[in-house]
C-alpha cells in the first residue's frame, strides 16, 4: 500500500481502503472458520444456526460498541459484566413488580448511565487508573447484585421484554436487529461526530485535546456514560432472551467483550478504533464458540483457540502499524 | 528599545519558583511583524518568560502590554483570545488524526446529511486545510494520513495551519522549533518562519541554535540568570557577540 499515491484519491475511498486494510485479516479468519467448521459439521451453515450465532452475539455487541469508545480513549471498562448483571436484575425486578416494560428499560438504561457516571468521575476527578476504578466497580456491583437479589431470581417475564431477546422480525432475531442499530448509531457517533473524534483523540494525545479548549474530563465521563447506556440496553435484551435474571447474570462478560473489541483492531494504547472491527471481532468469537460446540470439541479447546486468536491479532496489528509508520516516515530523521 | 505602539511589551516581569528567582525584572518590547529570538543558557529563564506571555504561568509581578493596553494573561485561553498562539515542542497534535482533523480540533464544523443527520463536514475541513497549508507553502503527501506518519516539517506546518485557521493569530511563539529534526526538515521549518514573517505575523522563537536564530530573526533577546543581558539587532552583531552575552562575559 505504501507505493500507492494517496494524495489524489477521494477521502472516502481512501478511508474505506484504510478500513478494509485494517480489518481484512479478520474477514479471512471468519471465512476460514466458516469453511473449516462447515466441513466438520453440516449443521453449522443452517440458517437457524447462523441466526442463533447472531442472537447470541447481540448482547455482547451492544456492550462492545460502547467499549470501543472507551478503549479508543485509552480507557477500559471492566465493570460491564457486573453492570449488565445488576441492571438486568433490577430491570427484571421492576417488571415483575408490574412497572411497565418501557419504563423499566428506561430506568435500567438510566442506572447503567449512573454507573458510567460514577466510573467517569472516579477516573477523572479522583484520578484513579481506569483499570483499577472499573475493577473495583466490577467487584462492588457483583456484590450489590447478590445483596439486591438475596436468594431470589427473576423468572417468567412478559412477552414484550421477551420479544427483545427472543422475537423475530421478518425471520431476523430482534436482538440482532437491535445490535445492528446500535452498531450503526455507534459508527455514526464514532466517525462523524465530535464525540467520537474526541474519544479517539484523547486516546491519542490527551494533552493536545485539552489545549484546544475541549474539556477532557467531561468527554471521558460522557464516554463511560455512553458505555453505561449500552449496558442498560443490553441488559433488556439479555433478560428477554433468558426470560429471567439471576445474580450471576453477565458473569465474565467483560472478558468476552474486551477480547472482541481488541480482536477487531481497536488498540489498548488508544487513538485507534474501529466499529466494523468490533462487529467482526465479536462475531469471530461467537462463531468459534458455536462451531466448537457443533463439532463436539471440548469446551476448553475453544478457550485456547480464542486466546491464541486474540494474541495473534494484537501482534499482527502492532506489526502492521509499525510497518505503515516506517513506510510513511522514510526521510524523516529521528 | 522600540517606539510607542509595540505589539507586545513586557515590563519588569518577575517569577519565583520556591524561592528561586527564575525571572527577575525582565522588560522588552516586540513590534508587529518582527521575528524575535529569545536565547540563553539552560535555566536562563527563556521558557519561563515565554510561558508568562502564553498564559501557562502566572507572573508574580510586572506588566504585560498588548498593543499598548495592559493585558491580564492568567490562562492560555486569555493569550489565545488576544491572538497569541504557542507552538509547543510536541506540537500539541493528535498523532492518530489526519491534518484536517488536527487543524480543526475543537472547532469541527458540521453539515447535515439529508437535511437531518449532523455529520462532521470533512470536505470543508479538507479544503480549508489545503488553503492554509498553501499559505505556508507546505504540501502534504496525503490529507488522509494520520499526522504521526508525516515528517517533522509537515507536522509543524499542520500545527501552524491550526493557528492560522481563526485568522486571529498575531503572535506565534515557538519553543525550539528546529530541535529534534533532520537537517532538511530544519531548513523547511526556517523557510516556514520566513513565510510567516512575510505575511506580517510576529514570531517569537526560543532556540539554542544560533545559526538558525541568525537565519530568521530581526532581533535577539539574550537572557542570563533570569535577567535581560542584552537586546541586539541580528544584522548588527556576530554570533560571537551573542555567545559572549549568553555566557555573561564582556569580551567576545
Amino acid at each position: 500500500m505504501s507505493t500507492v499515491d494517496l494524495s489524489k484519491g477521494s477521502a472516502s475511498s481512501n478511508r474505506t481502503l484504510e478500513m478494509l486494510n485494517g480489518v481484512n485479516p479478520l474477514i479471512f479468519v471468519i471465512l476460514a472458520l466458516f469453511v473449516g467448521i462447515a466441513l466438520l459439521s453440516d449443521r453449522f451453515l443452517a440458517i437457524d444456526n447462523q441466526l442463533n450465532i447472531a442472537r447470541q452475539a447481540a448482547v455482547f455487541l451492544i456492550i462492545a460498541i460502547g467499549q470501543t469508545f472507551v478503549i479508543s480513549s485509552r480507557g477500559i471498562d471492566l465493570s460491564v459484566g457486573s453492570a449488565v448483571g445488576l441492571v438486568g436484575c433490577v430491570m427484571g425486578f421492576l417488571i415483575q413488580a408490574d412497572v411497565p416494560v418501557p419504563i423499566a428499560i428506561l430506568l435500567g438504561v438510566g442506572l447503567g448511565m449512573l454507573i458510567g457516571l460514577v466510573n467517569g468521575l472516579v477516573i477523572t476527578k479522583l484520578q484513579v487508573n481506569p483499570l483499577i476504578a472499573t475493577l473495583g466497580m466490577l467487584v462492588a456491583l457483583r456484590g450489590a447484585t447478590h445483596l439486591f437479589m438475596g436468594d431470589e431470581v427473576v423468572v417468567r417475564l412478559p412477552d414484550t421484554i421477551r420479544f427483545l431477546g427472543q422475537g423475530f422480525v421478518f425471520g431476523v432475531p430482534m436482538a440482532a436487529i437491535i445490535a445492528a442499530i446500535v452498531a450503526i448509531l455507534g459508527a455514526w457517533l464514532f466517525y462523524h461526530t465530535r464525540f467520537g473524534r474526541y474519544s479517539l483523540s484523547i486516546g491519542s494525545n490527551e494533552g493536545a485535546v485539552g489545549l484546544v479548549g475541549v474539556s477532557v474530563d467531561r468527554q471521558k465521563i460522557l464516554i463511560y456514560m455512553f458505555q453505561g447506556a449500552c449496558v442498560g440496553l443490553a441488559a433488556a435484551v439479555l433478560i428477554g432472551r433468558l426470560n429471567g435474571a439471576s445474580p450471576t447474570l453477565g458473569l465474565n462478560y467483560e472478558l468476552h467483550i474486551i477480547a472482541g473489541v481488541v480482536l477487531g483492531g481497536t488498540a489498548l494504547y488508544g487513538g485507534v478504533g474501529t466499529i466494523l472491527g468490533t462487529v467482526l471481532g465479536i462475531l469471530t468469537i461467537g462463531i468459534v464458540e458455536n462451531g466448537m460446540v457443533l463439532i463436539g470439541a471440548d469446551f476448553h479447546v475453544q478457550r485456547v483457540l480464542i486466546g491464541v486468536l486474540l494474541v495473534s491479532a494484537v501482534a499482527y496489528q502492532g506489526y502492521r502499524r509499525r510497518r505503515l509508520d516506517r513506510a510513511a516516515s522514510t526521510g524523516r530523521k529521528r | 528599545m522600540t517606539a510607542a505602539q509595540a505589539l507586545l511589551e513586557v515590563r519588569n516581569l518577575y517569577k519565583t519558583f520556591g524561592g528561586v528567582h527564575a525571572v527577575e525584572d525582565v522588560s522588552f518590547a516586540v513590534d508587529s511583524g518582527e521575528t524575535i529570538a529569545i536565547v540563553g543558557d539552560n535555566g536562563a529563564g527563556k521558557s519561563t518568560v515565554v510561558k508568562m506571555i502564553s498564559g501557562a504561568y502566572r507572573r508574580d509581578a510586572g506588566e504585560i502590554l498588548w498593543q499598548g493596553k495592559p493585558a491580564d494573561i492568567a490562562h492560555p485561553d486569555d493569550a489565545r483570545r488576544l491572538g497569541i498562539e504557542t507552538m509547543y515542542q510536541d506540537l500539541a497534535l493528535v498523532p492518530d488524526l489526519d491534518a484536517p482533523g488536527n487543524v480543526f480540533l475543537g472547532n469541527e464544523p458540521y453539515r447535515r446529511v439529508l437535511g437531518v443527520l449532523p455529520v462532521l463536514d470533512r470536505p470543508t475541513m479538507r479544503a480549508r486545510t489545503a488553503d492554509l497549508l498553501e499559505r505556508v507553502r507546505i504540501a502534504l503527501p496525503s490529507m488522509d494520513r494520520p499526522v504521526r506518519q508525516l515528517s517533522g516539517g509537515q507536522r509543524q506546518a499542520t500545527a501552524i495551519a491550526r493557528f492560522l485557521l481563526s485568522d486571529q493569530a498575531r503572535l506565534i511563539i515557538m519553543d525550539e522549533p528546529t530541535a529534534a529534526l533532520g537537517v532538511q526538515e530544519q531548513r523547511k521549518v526556517l523557510d516556514l518562519i520566513h513565510t510567516l514573517a512575510e505575511q506580517n505575523i510576529t514570531i517569537m522563537v526560543i532556540s539554542h541554535n544560533l545559526e538558525h536564530v541568525f537565519d530568521v530573526t530581526d532581533r535577539i533577546i539574550v537572557l542570563r540568570a533570569g535577567r535581560v543581558e542584552g537586546v541586539v539587532r541580528t544584522a548588527e552583531v556576530g554570533k560571537q557577540d551573542v555567545v559572549s552575552l549568553i555566557m555573561g562575559g564582556g569580551r567576545a
